[in-house]
């Protein structure tokens, strides 16, 4: 670490110095250094600040305490030891908790303080631990990976096979909402904690979830209504302004005393539900007898685990004693913060659909192909959803590339009505219609397209409905069309609203979408539940609690996605980029950092390692002058926001189907939605500063590989950082998000056999000068990022994808050759561009397209040919 | 002329950078020697090991900050 560096004076210089030093707290080590042989200058300043500290605290707490005769020496020495630690800990010194006799045999432990639970995933017992940890604990790190990663926090040292969970509102709420109860939480907390379960979580658990699912939020006959078994919960809520003003008093009031305040209906009764594509599905289509139908109600895949058995998620309805249930309606303009509001209050709302009973929303024929059989982290997921019969709302995380669309397809086929899918950019628009025929019966009648070029609607009663959320959520300027469409969505009520890439959407627009859309049920996808804006929290009361996520360290052991190696690479600033990168105070300091001569002679030979691999290589870099300067200098085809369509779907081919094209560079355009499974190693030259969710978007782009199943097969993720500069910041935020799952981040400090490459680039002094003039030359606006992507009409700010970069640009003047040379005396000197493009080096004729297009590529040449000669007459 | 008490420092070539800024601001360095050294006032040393400490931390991510 940068920061671990410290300034080695030599031993001669003055004396006096030295010892007005050792009064500041700074710097008390030096006396040690001084005492000390030379080496101790090596010692990390960290660890020897701490170190002295504790000598000297020991030696005090030795001379204050005179040792009494009676007393044995090893007792004071305990007693001495445990002084000294619950120093060190202070405030979390837990040492007063007992442990229990066999606590070898139980793998949790408990902070009274602040409910993280350290789970010892080493346990034979670990795996049901594990599910049980999910299903009412955020995780906060999993540190699954061999390699061990021995990382500080305020708390301990925790090495590799340790997990940490944390107990929150949130995700008790998640656990009360997927069916279990506070006794059984606590009393299965109990056998597997290591210590007695403190009482301060206990009333923490007691606390939280006592008033947690008696409220639910219903859509009833396009109305919203709250809806209880407990009329005191209601009257309680009501008491509270917010929602006694959002509340519509409905004049049809019957004469019951009850029914003056609300109205009550009969609660509804669970049946028998099984998600298609499921083992059980098949079980259930196999077995006609049917034995087996009562137990498919949960979903199946966690029937074995330790905690069903004993919580029992196949329970009845919470509340089986009331048959009753109360209600009232409120203003559906309000119903946001009603749902904040009543989660301020304690009182979270459940948003449950029982979409069997609903005979009102017309059902919609789909299921999906029998071909189609879903992964068992996917039927987990939707079985956590479905757990009770009826659609419950919330959030499902999944990695890149492990399939989100297929859970949320099936997720539709369950419900089986009316279906709106929103997304970011029309081009995902188009790919999850795709998908939706790829692996559902749905027919072309039943689905269809709203964005800012297609308006469709579906054909008869009941269909789906893809667009994007700034389509729905956009609320002024509005073509006829549009605004009819809007009605036509407002106007009915959807079974189901899918939300895709939840955690980009503004909570604002957010807000939008919730409130005008009427919806018995939300499912939002997203592969990284992460926002730099610390806006998560809003996404629990609008969308619902998060169902379910996947261990990608899981995922990777059983061959669902890659396993990837990760590293960061660090190359040092030459001493001339270095000063003018100092001096540099604006943008321009970025585009320094990236095109240090290092950093390309690092991305040249991983480059070339990997291609003698056998790799296919992705390069990123999302400032798009280093990417071209990158790209020119190294000889590898390149793809931007500029590039042509032709020219990009060449490169593309190439790339895939030919073994002599193993690079390409991609900027910012590559980030999403690109599909190359061919890549397997993937460098990143630069990035958007912290952005954790595009190194997991990143990642992902490996995850997918084909070779993923290969014996032994690994995908490789380098980052490559310049030294001491803002990067090595950024670069580290960036890595938490995947640290946080399990992934190692190993520092390679120098590579070797750097300087033996042949044709090393920027090798001279004078090569690099010539590279930071140009640098220097540079206009500040190149250190702009992601300048070349420009989004769709109906496109979220900031997401791109990369078959469609926008409408196409025409050039504004038309350009002749050869009358400029000839204007300047010029006729007869001929010139070679040196330092060409690789994409023009790659064979003209690379793609081979269709009779069809080439014809009429053909006739518009013509064409084109015959108007300019019209034109010259 | 007179005699100035000096200090030695040893380091590497981006720390030596980061001096010779500082040193634009508020002179201290007596001597450039080559890449790796330096002669600096030995009355600067605190401050200048101080205000280096200060400049390394800032490229440095750590989890409380979050």
């Amino acid at each position: 670490m940068a920061s671990k560096r410290a300034l080695e004076g030599s031993g001669e210089a003055g004396p006096s110095k030295r010892r007005r030093a050792e009064d500041s707290n700074d710097y008390v080590d030096e006396e040690y250094h001084s005492e000390q042989d030379d080496n101790a200058s090596f010692v990390p300043r960290g660890a020897t600040i701490n170190f002295s500290a504790l000598t000297r605290k020991l030696a005090e707490a030795r001379r204050a305490k005179p040792i009494d005769g009676d007393e044995s020496s090893l007792d004071a020495h305990r007693r001495q030891q445990d002084a000294l630690v619950s120093h060190i800990f202070m405030d979390q010194d837990f040492s007063f908790l007992h442990l229990k006799p066999d606590h070898a045999s139980r793998p949790l432990w408990i902070s009274p303080d602040d409910g993280h639970i350290i789970l010892e995933a080493f346990s034979p017992i670990a795996e049901q631990a594990q599910d049980f940890l999910v299903a009412i604990s955020e995780p906060v790190s999993r540190y699954a990976d061999s390699c061990c990663v021995i990382y500080t926090s305020r708390h301990a040292i925790r090495p590799a096979f340790i997990h940490e969970y944390k107990l929150t509102s949130y995700s008790l709420y998640a656990a009360v909402s997927v069916g279990l109860q506070t006794e059984d939480i606590i009393e299965v907390l109990n056998r597997l904690s290591k210590v007695p379960v403190p009482e301060t979580i206990t009333n923490f658990i007691r606390e939280r979830t006592l008033s947690y699912g008696k409220v639910k939020l219903v859509l009833k006959h396009n109305k919203y209504f709250v809806e209880s078994s407990h009329p005191e919960t209601l009257q309680l809520l009501l008491k509270d302004k917010v929602i006694r003003e959002a509340r519509v008093v409905s004049q049809l009031t019957d004469n019951s005393i009850k029914a003056a305040t609300f109205t009550t209906t009969k609660a509804p009764v669970k049946g028998n539900l099984v998600i298609p594509g499921t083992k059980e599905a098949e079980k259930k289509k196999d077995d006609t007898a049917g034995t087996r139908i009562g137990a498919s109600i949960s979903g199946g895949a966690a029937d074995a685990d330790l905690f069903t058995s004993i919580v029992g998620v196949d329970n009845d309805e919470i509340d089986e004693d009331d048959d009753n249930v109360h209600a009232f309606e409120i203003d559906d303009a309000k119903i946001d913060d009603v749902k904040k509001r009543c989660n301020e209050l304690e009182y979270p709302m459940l948003e449950e659909y029982d979409f069997r009973n609903d005979t009102v929303n017309a059902n919609l024929d789909i299921d999906l192909k029998p071909a189609t059989v879903i992964r068992p982290y996917q039927e987990t997921s939707l079985s956590k959803m479905f757990g009770n019969g009826r659609a419950r709302s919330g959030i499902i995380v999944l990695p890149c590339g492990a399939g989100k669309t297929l859970v949320g397809i099936t997720a539709a086929c369950t419900i089986k009505k009316s279906c709106l899918v929103l997304c970011t950019s029309s081009v995902s628009v188009m790919q999850w219609k795709q998908q939706f025929m790829q692996w559902s019966n749905v027919t072309d009648r039943q689905i269809a397209v709203f964005t800012a070029d297609q308006k469709e609607r579906f054909a008869g009663e009941s269909g789906i409905v893809v667009s994007t959320y700034s389509m729905v959520a956009n609320t002024h300027n509005r073509s006829h069309e549009s605004k009819k469409m809007m009605e036509f969505l407002t106007s009915r009520e959807w079974g189901f609203i899918l939300l895709d890439e939840v955690h980009v959407v503004p909570a604002a627009m957010f807000r939008r979408v919730v409130t005008t859309i009427k919806a018995h049920s939300k499912l939002g996808l997203t592969a990284t539940l992460v926002r730099e804006d610390d806006k998560i929290a809003d996404l629990n009361y609008m969308i619902g609690p998060k169902l379910y996520e996947a261990n990608w360290m899981d995922l990777a052991a059983k061959g669902h996605i890659a396993n990837v190696q990760c590293a960061e690479v660090w190359c040092p600033m030459t001493p001339e980029f270095y000063k003018e990168y100092l001096r540099e105070q604006s943008r321009k300091r970025m585009l320094l950092y990236c095109m240090n001569p290092k950093k390309f002679q690092a991305c040249q030979f991983l480059i070339k390692f990997h291609e003698a691999r056998g790799d296919k290589v992705i390069v990123f870099s999302d400032n798009v002058f280093a990417l071209e300067a990158y790209a020119k200098k190294l000889g590898k085809p390149y793809i931007h926001g500029g590039t042509g369509q032709v020219e990009r779907m060449r490169v593309l081919q190439w790339f895939q189907h030919d073994s002599n094209v193993n690079t390409i560079f991609l900027s910012k355009v590559g980030d999403t939605s690109i599909d190359l499974p061919e890549a397997t190693c993937l460098i990143q030259i630069s990035s958007h500063f912290g952005s954790r969710r595009q190194e997991a978007q990143r990642l992902g782009r490996i995850l997918r590989a084909k070779r993923r199943n290969d014996e032994g097969f690994n995908a490789f993720f380098y980052s490559l950082v310049s030294k001491d500069t803002q990067e090595m910041f950024y670069s580290t935020k960036r890595q938490q998000f995947l640290i946080d799952q399990g992934y190692a981040f190993k520092v390679i400090t120098h590579l070797d056999g750097l300087e033996d490459l042949e044709d090393l680039v920027y090798k001279t002094k004078d090569e690099q000068i010539e590279l930071i003039s140009s640098v220097l030359l540079a206009n500040e606006s190149e250190a702009d990022l992601g300048t070349d992507i420009r989004g769709n009409e109906g496109d979220l700010a900031g997401t791109v994808t990369s078959k469609d970069f926008g409408p196409t640009r025409f050039p504004a003047a038309q350009r002749t050759t050869g009358s400029l040379t000839a204007l300047s005396g010029a006729q007869h000197m001929s010139y070679v561009e040196q330092n060409k493009s690789a994409n023009k080096k790659l064979a003209r004729d690379a793609a081979p397209r269709h009779k069809l297009f080439s014809r009429r590529d053909k006739d518009k040449a013509t064409a084109r040919k015959e108007q300019r000669a019209m034109g010259r007459t | 002329m007179r005699a100035i008490k000096g200090v030695l420092l040893t380091c590497d070539s981006a720390v030596k950078q980061i001096l010779l800024t500082m040193n634009e601001k508020d002179p201290f360095v007596i001597e450039d020697l080559d890449d790796y050294h330096l002669v600096i006032k030995a009355d600067e040393e605190y401050r200048v090991r101080r205000e280096l400490e200060a400049e390394l931390e800032k490229n440095t991510y750590s989890l409380e900050t979050n």
